[in-house]
Order: structure tokens, then C-alpha cells, then sequence
């Protein structure tokens, strides 16, 4: 190709085209799973292409961030099209972070050598629900305002930094037009930012150090491992699993539109039944759950203090569980996953059936 | 691959088909760019018209978002704007040019060019409304400043 | 025992506080009269609540209305009979003149109230009750009967017997009863028919007291049945519009000369019950036909030309609501077509009222705005659901596309391998 031949005589674009070539998929029963990852970066993508294609239109503000929705939706061609989209993209790209990192957990990828990758990953899956926080408040809307309240409230019950946390998060003591034009900002430049940067070391790891497979396909003699080059046998397949990732969008995009709702009006009461998106369900339906008080703390910060406590556990399961890394069976992580998976999925349904 | 051609026409689809795939994305998105023929959305201030067409002592019912809003300007070429629902049930009031109140015509009541009620079975004033005037333009706009 | 004793007494001064007055009020009228009442039947005792009646709360005692002296406890001759001008208990004929005393005298009414009227009493005696009474009828109403005694609220009181919200059953207490109103020649259902019509559902369930109650058609102390010139300036007072458009018809006059009573005639007096369409609807209702008997041809075309003026503009009305609804369930933005529909809707019940013209034309060109309106919302969900349409369309093209590529990438990897 002329193109390439001409960026090669002045960057070493061959090297590059070596290393990608060497690149190899792991062929066992696992490999379906490794669609998880590229999925959501794929996802990624298009939040990025369609929020970049949101900003041209959208006004921050209390007095005009719902009305610039409504505009984008109903006026602006094929608005419709990009918020229904930005906005279904929104929970699948949470949701596929959360199965990709469960397939990564239960193959134990994150033992050594590929624990960093493990910590930024969960890095990543916190930025990505900040992301959707604070992106969930822009339409300004009744829920999204209450949502917003109730799930800052909680940062305040955080002992000692409380109070100065809220304020930081709201931009002074109520959720106010303030704290719309903070949340925008953190949610278009500063959290896009700090995920590229995670992402790109997330990636790096992976092409750097390879695909991981489970402890039991490392174990088997070389002629039993199978694998495909990524280059053009996966990527392709990725490609085709993306298309129909989309598909699947679009269809959700025409058939099932997110409401626009009303505009948020700070002086009236919280309307019956608020609650926060899916992915905070099993949190907020936990901390719906602990009594008043437990000993003598009180019980939102005791729920707070579990969750961290999970939260830190789960990030430093690479610490915990050496014996992955030394390829000995250690099933009692694998049951704290399945009881995790299973207390997450119970907690949302409970939170979405009261 | 056996068959030269088939690969051949194979390729050729693949081309095919990733060209009309990105033709269907860029589509919507150049559409989405150019910019609707209202070019921004209305917000809590609306712009109703020249000074000139409002006559002294007369009124008129515009909307303001999804409420209707009475415009009045009395004898003195002032301007007031109120909520024109009436707080008994819901009709839509009108100024009475000879008393200079607002009145409703389903039972009776009657406003105050203020939008006190003053009369009649109404439990409850006139919601206000800001107007302002710049450059012999009038603009509404919402009591609230949140 | 001794705590018992303390218990007793600090739960105990709560329930007397009503009946004991502050020691220092406590005249020999009250400390008497507070015994009788002892050996009285509930509804005869006089300190019930007299603490809170105005006149006690404005100052004034027994011996104000009544006479006597007060400041003897013990020796009844000496406290009532043997004092001059010592009225005692009045009977019902002397009741207006007595309660007349101060309310009729506007320097003395001055004193407590600024606003009060002082013409009770004379407009009384114009009334069906005042006339009664002066005849020697006493089972009629007069002051006491519907303002109570010696616990009388002020009229804006909720406990006032005469509150709005309280006046049906005061007016009820004799005009519902049988055996009161055996000798009057009046009908004995008008609190059960009131209490369904629209104004008494509005009043006594829904607490709006800008509805009439018997007072707010028939007159407050010189109450008399509305008569024919009156009765459309009375409903007027509240349904001007109604009132103006029928004084301009070519009804008014013959309503009046032929006798009959304006609006009372097609909505009834007690039981007025929300007018409905179907009164001019010929085929269910021949309304008209009560006088037109002989020019039923004549009625017929007018009250089915008013008809169907109202009836198509509440089809085309419907219509448009559902179309709107269908548009909102799809997911299309329709906040803007509301305003259409309430456009429209205000204009139903506008186009409803202009039949008190009896004038087709009228009424026809009334409704037209209303005809936009529903229009305007019919054109816009159409438009929606014609863009969800579009959407749909782009969306299987789409899908035919992707569909497409995917087959050919799939087939491409099996070729690759």
C-alpha cells in the first residue's frame, strides 16, 4: 500500500505490523468470553462518538439543560437518534464492564504477571459508573435531580471528608445549577481523560503480555493448546460481534426510547419511588436494608463501610489469592465470586420489586 | 481458499458491505450536524413581539411552555403578565377592558390586573410572570431563578 | 396517695376547662344556670358552649341580651324578676325585635364590628319565614334557629350552623321534615336533591365553597324563592356568560311572557344536575318538546343543529386524544400537542354555553376555534407517528445492511480457515 510504504519510511510502522502479527487468541471452550472486553471498548467508542455529537447541541444549565434535550430529541435531525443511542449505549457499556470483569475473575486472569491490568481494569469499571452518574443528571430532569440528591447524600454519611466530599461533588451544599455545570465538566473532559489514560496502559498490558487462559488450559502440554491469530481471523469476528452489538442498539434505540420525563424543579418535594440506575440498585436496596444503627455506628455509614471494605477486598484479590498464581486450585475465591454475583443480582431484583 | 473467483466475489461483497455500513452511520450523523431551522431551544424567557403590537388597554394570550399566558397592557402602556388558567377550575381568563380587571367567564370571578382575586369564587391569586422590554422587543420570562 | 391526688387534679382541670369559667368571669346568671343545666336534657342546657360564643368573646354577658343583675348570687327575685326591663327567655315572635336590639342599630353594631350589616331584621320580616311568623305561625324559622343560641360562631366559622358547607342541613333540619312542613304546601326533597345536583356534590363533597347553598339562590335573612324575573340573574351571578347569551336569545322574552321560569326550565331548580349533551339530542331527549308541542318540527332542527355542532367537535376532540396518546406510547415527543387539546377542550365547554343563544350561527362560529385546535393536535400526531414510521423504515434498512455485512464477514472468516 503506497500510504503505508510512505508513513514507513518516516515511523518504523513495520514493527508495529510485526508485533500485531505475532498476536494470538487462546482457541479452548473459554474463547467466547474474550468477546466481553472488545465489546466494551467498543461501546466506549460510540459513547465517545455520540456524546462529542451531544456537546454540539446540549446547554449545561438549570435553566436550560432540559430544554436542550428536549430540542436535541424532538428538533434536532436525527437527535432522536444519537441521545437514544448515547443513552442505551450508557447501560450496556456498564453492563458488559461488569460481565467482562466476572469471565476475567472466574479465569482467574488476574494473577500474576497480569495484576496491574486487573487493578486498572477496576479502576476502569469505577470510572465507568462515575461516568454514568454524573452523565444521568445532564437531561436535568425530576428522577435524575433526586437520584442525584439521594446518591450524593450518601457520600456525605463518609466520616471526617463527608461534608468537604459533598460539597467538592456538588458545588456547594445543595444540588443546584452548580452542580450540573461540575457534573458536565467531569463528565466530558475530566473522566473521558482519566479513562483514555487507564485504558490505554489496560491495553498495552494486554497486547504486551498476551491473551490469559484459565489455570487448567495452562497446565495442558503445548501440542493440546490451539489458537487463532487476532489479526485478521479475531479481529474480524470481533467486527461481527460489534455489528450486532449495534443492532441490537438501534433496535433498542426505535423500540424502547428513554423518556425525557419532567424538568427538575428544586422547591418541590422528591417524588414517590426514587431511585438510583441499576447498576447502584444492589447498593442502594443494601443500604435500604441495614437498621438505624448497628452497635453505635450509624447504619448508612455502615453500609458504606462494607462496601469499601468489599470494594478493596475485590480490587486486591491478586494479593489474596496467591495460590492462582502458583496455578493451585484455590475454589474458595471462585465461591466468593459466585456469592458476589449472586448477592448483586438478588439486591437489584429486591431494589426493582419493592 | 480453493476458488480464486469465489474469494474474489467475496471481497468484492466485503467491500460492498462495509461501504454501505458506514454509509448508513455517516448519513445520520451529517444530518444530525447541520443545524435545525430553529437553531436553539426555548428556555424560561420567550420573546412575543414588538412593543408596537401590544395597544394600550388590551391583551393577549400567548404560550409559554405548555401554559397560557395573559399579556396585558394597561392605560398607562404598562405591561403585566399573569397565568391566564383561572384558579377556581381551570378556565381561561380575559382582560374587561371598562373595569380593568381580569375576568373569568365560567362562574364569575375576577382578578386584579395585580392577579389578586378579588371576586367570585377563585381561592387563589394569578401566578405572576416577569416582563421586560429590550430593544422595543417584550420578553416573558418565569419568576424563578434557580 | 398523695400522687394520685396530683394526678387527679392536673388531668382533671383539662375536661372541667370547659365548664368552669375563669374565676373571675363567673357572674350569679352563670353560677345558676350552670347548676340548672345539670337536670336539663342535652339539648336544652344553656352553658354548652357558651364560652365560645361571639357575643361572650366581644365582651358581653347575660344581662346584655337579657337583663337582670349579675352580681347577685342567691336571691332569684332579686337577680331576674324584680329588675326592670328583664326579658328572660324570649319567645320565637319576640326573637327578631330582641336580637334586633343591637343588630339593627348600626352606632351600637359599630362597636364590635365594623362591617357587620344592620339590616337583618327588616329584611326578615320580607321574607316567607318573616311573614309566617307574623301571621302566628311559630314552628318557622327566626333568629335562634339557624344561628343557634348561646353558642353562636360567627358566620365564617366552620362550626356555624350557617358556614356554607353547613347550611344544607341547617335549612334541612325543618324543610326536610315531614311533619314541620305539613301544613306549608312545600315539598319536603329539596336537601336530597340538592345534595346530588352539581352545586351540592361541589359544596358538600369536593369543600367548594364558592357553590351556592340554599342561602346563595335564595337570600340570607329575606329568603324567598327566586322569582321569574330573578331567577337568571341570580344563577347570572355566577354563570354570567350563560345568563347574557340567553337575555339575547328569542327565548328570554317568550320564557318570560308565557311565565315559565328561565333556566330552572331545562335544568331543574334543587336537583340541577350537570347538564349533558343528550339534552339536545332529539332522538334520547325531546327537551324542547315541553313547549313546542305544536312547532316540534321547528325545535327538532334547532336543538339538533346545536347537537351535532357539539357532538363533532367532542369526536374530532377524541380523536385527536388518541392519536396523541398513541404517538406518547410510542415514544414520540407530543408535549407541544397538549396544549392543543386543552385549546381544544376549553373550547368544548365554551361552545357548550354558547347554546344559551339558541343561535346556530353563533355557536357554530364559536366552535371553530375549537375545530383548529383538535386539528392542530391531529396534524402533529400524525407527524409523530409518521416520523416513527420513518424510523422504523430506517431501522430495517439498517438491520438489512448490518445483516448483510455479517453474513459476508461470516462467510469471509469460513473462507479464511
Amino acid at each position: 500500500m503506497k500510504i503505508y510504504d510512505w508513513l514507513n519510511q518516516r515511523v518504523d510502522l513495520d514493527s508495529i505490523t510485526k508485533f500485531a502479527k505475532k498476536k494470538q487468541v487462546p482457541v479452548f471452550y473459554g474463547t467466547v468470553w474474550y468477546y466481553l472486553g472488545g465489546v466494551s471498548l467498543f461501546l466506549f467508542i460510540i459513547q465517545v462518538f455520540t456524546g462529542i455529537l451531544l456537546i454540539l447541541y446540549y446547554q449545561p444549565g438549570s435553566t436550560t439543560a432540559f430544554e436542550s434535550v428536549k430540542f436535541i430529541v424532538s428538533q434536532v435531525n436525527f437527535g432522536w437518534l444519537v441521545r437514544e443511542i448515547h443513552s442505551w449505549s450508557a447501560n450496556l457499556f456498564i453492563l458488559f464492564i461488569f460481565l467482562h470483569m466476572f469471565t476475567v475473575y472466574f479465569a482467574k486472569a488476574y494473577r500474576k504477571p497480569r495484576e496491574v491490568t486487573w487493578y486498572t481494569g477496576f479502576i476502569l469499571l469505577l470510572v465507568a459508573m462515575f461516568f454514568g452518574f454524573s452523565g444521568y443528571l445532564l437531561p436535568w430532569n425530576e428522577l435524575a435531580f433526586f437520584a442525584t440528591k439521594v446518591g450524593s447524600d450518601i457520600a456525605g454519611a463518609i466520616p471526617f471528608v463527608g461534608d468537604f466530599l459533598l460539597k467538592l461533588l456538588r458545588s456547594g451544599d445543595d444540588v443546584t445549577g452548580a452542580t450540573l455545570t461540575r457534573f458536565y465538566g467531569i463528565h466530558v473532559a475530566v473522566l473521558p481523560a482519566v479513562f483514555t489514560i487507564i485504558l490505554g496502559i489496560h491495553l498495552i498490558l494486554v497486547q504486551v503480555q498476551g491473551m490469559s487462559v484459565p489455570p487448567s488450559q495452562e497446565s495442558l502440554p503445548p501440542e493440546k493448546r490451539k489458537y487463532m491469530p487476532f489479526f485478521p481471523n479475531f479481529a474480524l469476528r470481533d467486527l461481527l460481534v460489534w455489528l450486532i452489538v449495534l443492532n441490537v442498539i438501534a433496535l433498542l434505540a426505535v423500540f424502547f426510547p428513554w423518556e425525557i420525563g419532567q424538568k427538575a424543579d428544586p422547591l418541590l418535594p422528591a417524588p414517590a419511588g426514587i431511585r438510583p440506575e441499576w447498576y447502584f440498585m444492589f447498593m442502594f436496596q443494601t443500604l435500604k436494608l441495614i437498621p438505624a444503627h448497628i452497635w453505635f455506628i450509624e447504619g448508612e455509614l455502615f453500609g458504606i463501610m462494607m462496601f469499601t471494605l468489599g470494594g478493596l477486598i475485590w480490587f486486591f484479590v491478586p494479593f489474596f489469592d496467591k495460590k492462582a498464581g502458583l496455578g493451585i486450585k484455590s475454589p474458595f475465591w471462585k465461591w466468593v465470586g459466585v456469592i458476589i454475583i449472586l448477592y448483586i443480582i438478588g439486591m437489584t431484583i429486591w431494589g426493582y420489586a419493592v | 481458499m480453493k476458488n480464486p473467483d469465489r474469494k474474489k466475489f467475496l471481497d468484492i461483497m466485503l467491500g460492498v458491505g462495509t461501504t454501505a455500513w458506514l454509509a448508513s452511520m455517516l448519513y445520520p450523523i451529517s444530518r444530525f450536524l447541520i443545524p435545525p431551522n430553529i437553531p436553539e431551544a426555548n428556555v424560561t424567557s420567550l420573546e412575543i413581539g414588538q412593543v408596537t403590537e401590544f395597544p394600550y388597554n388590551s391583551s393577549k394570550i400567548i404560550r409559554f411552555g405548555r401554559k397560557p399566558v395573559i399579556v396585558i397592557r394597561t392605560k398607562n402602556g404598562d405591561f403585566k403578565a399573569l397565568s391566564a388558567t383561572c384558579t377556581h377550575l381551570d378556565c381561561t381568563v380575559q382582560l374587561k377592558k371598562e373595569t380593568e380587571q381580569i375576568w373569568c367567564a365560567c362562574h364569575n370571578g375576577i382578578y386584579n390586573l395585580e392577579g389578586n382575586n378579588i371576586s367570585g369564587p377563585p381561592p387563589k391569586p394569578l401566578t405572576p410572570f416577569n416582563v421586560r422590554i429590550a430593544n422595543d422587543k417584550v420578553i416573558i420570562s418565569n419568576e424563578d431563578m434557580s | 396517695m398523695k400522687r394520685l391526688i396530683l394526678l387527679l387534679c392536673i388531668t382533671g382541670t383539662p375536661v372541667t376547662w370547659n365548664f368552669a369559667a375563669p374565676t373571675d368571669d363567673i357572674n350569679g346568671c352563670i353560677s345558676c344556670h350552670q347548676k340548672n343545666d345539670e337536670d336539663r336534657d342535652d339539648d336544652e342546657k344553656i352553658m354548652t358552649h357558651f364560652y365560645e360564643d361571639v357575643h361572650y368573646l366581644k365582651g358581653l354577658t347575660c344581662s346584655d341580651c337579657h337583663g337582670g343583675n349579675p352580681e347577685e348570687f342567691d336571691d332569684e327575685d332579686v337577680a331576674m324578676w324584680d329588675v326592670e326591663n328583664f326579658v328572660g327567655a324570649v319567645e320565637k315572635k319576640e326573637q327578631p325585635e330582641f336580637c334586633g336590639k343591637c343588630h339593627s342599630n348600626p352606632e351600637f353594631m359599630r362597636l364590635y364590628s365594623a362591617h357587620l350589616k344592620t339590616d337583618q331584621v327588616s329584611q326578615y320580616w320580607t321574607s316567607h319565614h318573616g311573614e309566617k311568623l307574623k301571621e302566628g305561625d311559630t314552628q318557622v324559622a327566626a333568629c335562634t334557629d339557624c344561628h343557634g343560641v348561646h353558642g353562636i360562631y360567627p358566620v365564617k366559622d366552620p362550626r356555624s350552623k350557617v358556614y356554607p358547607t353547613n347550611v344544607p342541613t341547617t335549612c334541612k333540619h325543618c324543610h326536610s321534615n315531614e311533619e314541620v312542613m305539613a301544613n306549608s304546601g312545600l315539598p319536603t326533597d329539596q336537601f336530597d336533591k340538592y345534595t346530588v345536583s352539581v352545586h351540592g356534590q361541589a359544596l358538600l363533597e369536593r369543600y367548594d365553597i364558592a357553590a351556592p347553598a340554599c342561602n346563595g339562590c335564595h337570600g340570607n335573612h329575606g329568603a324567598m324563592p327566586p322569582t321569574i324575573f330573578s331567577i337568571s340573574d341570580i344563577c347570572g351571578t355566577c354563570h354570567a356568560n350563560n345568563a347574557e347569551l340567553f337575555k339575547g336569545s328569542h327565548l328570554k322574552r317568550v320564557f318570560i311572557e308565557q311565565k315559565i321560569n328561565q333556566c330552572e326550565g331545562c335544568h331543574n331548580y334543587h336537583d340541577i344536575a350537570k347538564p349533558t349533551d343528550e339534552s339536545l339530542n332529539w332522538a334520547v331527549n325531546k327537551t324542547c318538546i315541553y313547549c313546542h308541542e305544536e312547532d316540534e318540527e321547528k325545535a327538532k332542527i334547532l336543538a339538533t343543529a346545536l347537537f351535532n355542532i357539539i357532538d363533532s367537535l367532542k369526536q374530532k376532540i377524541e380523536i385527536a386524544n388518541e392519536m396523541v396518546d398513541l404517538a406518547e406510547n410510542k415514544g414520540m415527543e407530543v408535549e407541544d400537542l397538549f396544549f392543543h387539546l386543552e385549546d381544544a377542550h376549553k373550547n368544548l365547554i365554551q361552545t357548550r354555553t354558547s347554546i344559551h343563544s339558541f343561535d346556530d350561527k353563533y355557536v357554530r362560529k364559536t366552535s371553530e376555534d375549537g375545530y383548529k385546535a383538535a386539528e392542530a393536535a391531529i396534524i402533529g400526531a400524525e407527524q409523530a407517528l409518521h416520523e416513527f414510521g420513518f424510523r422504523k423504515k430506517g431501522l430495517l434498512v439498517f438491520s438489512l445492511i448490518l445483516t448483510f455485512f455479517g453474513i459476508v464477514l461470516y462467510l469471509k472468516i469460513k473462507s479464511m480457515e
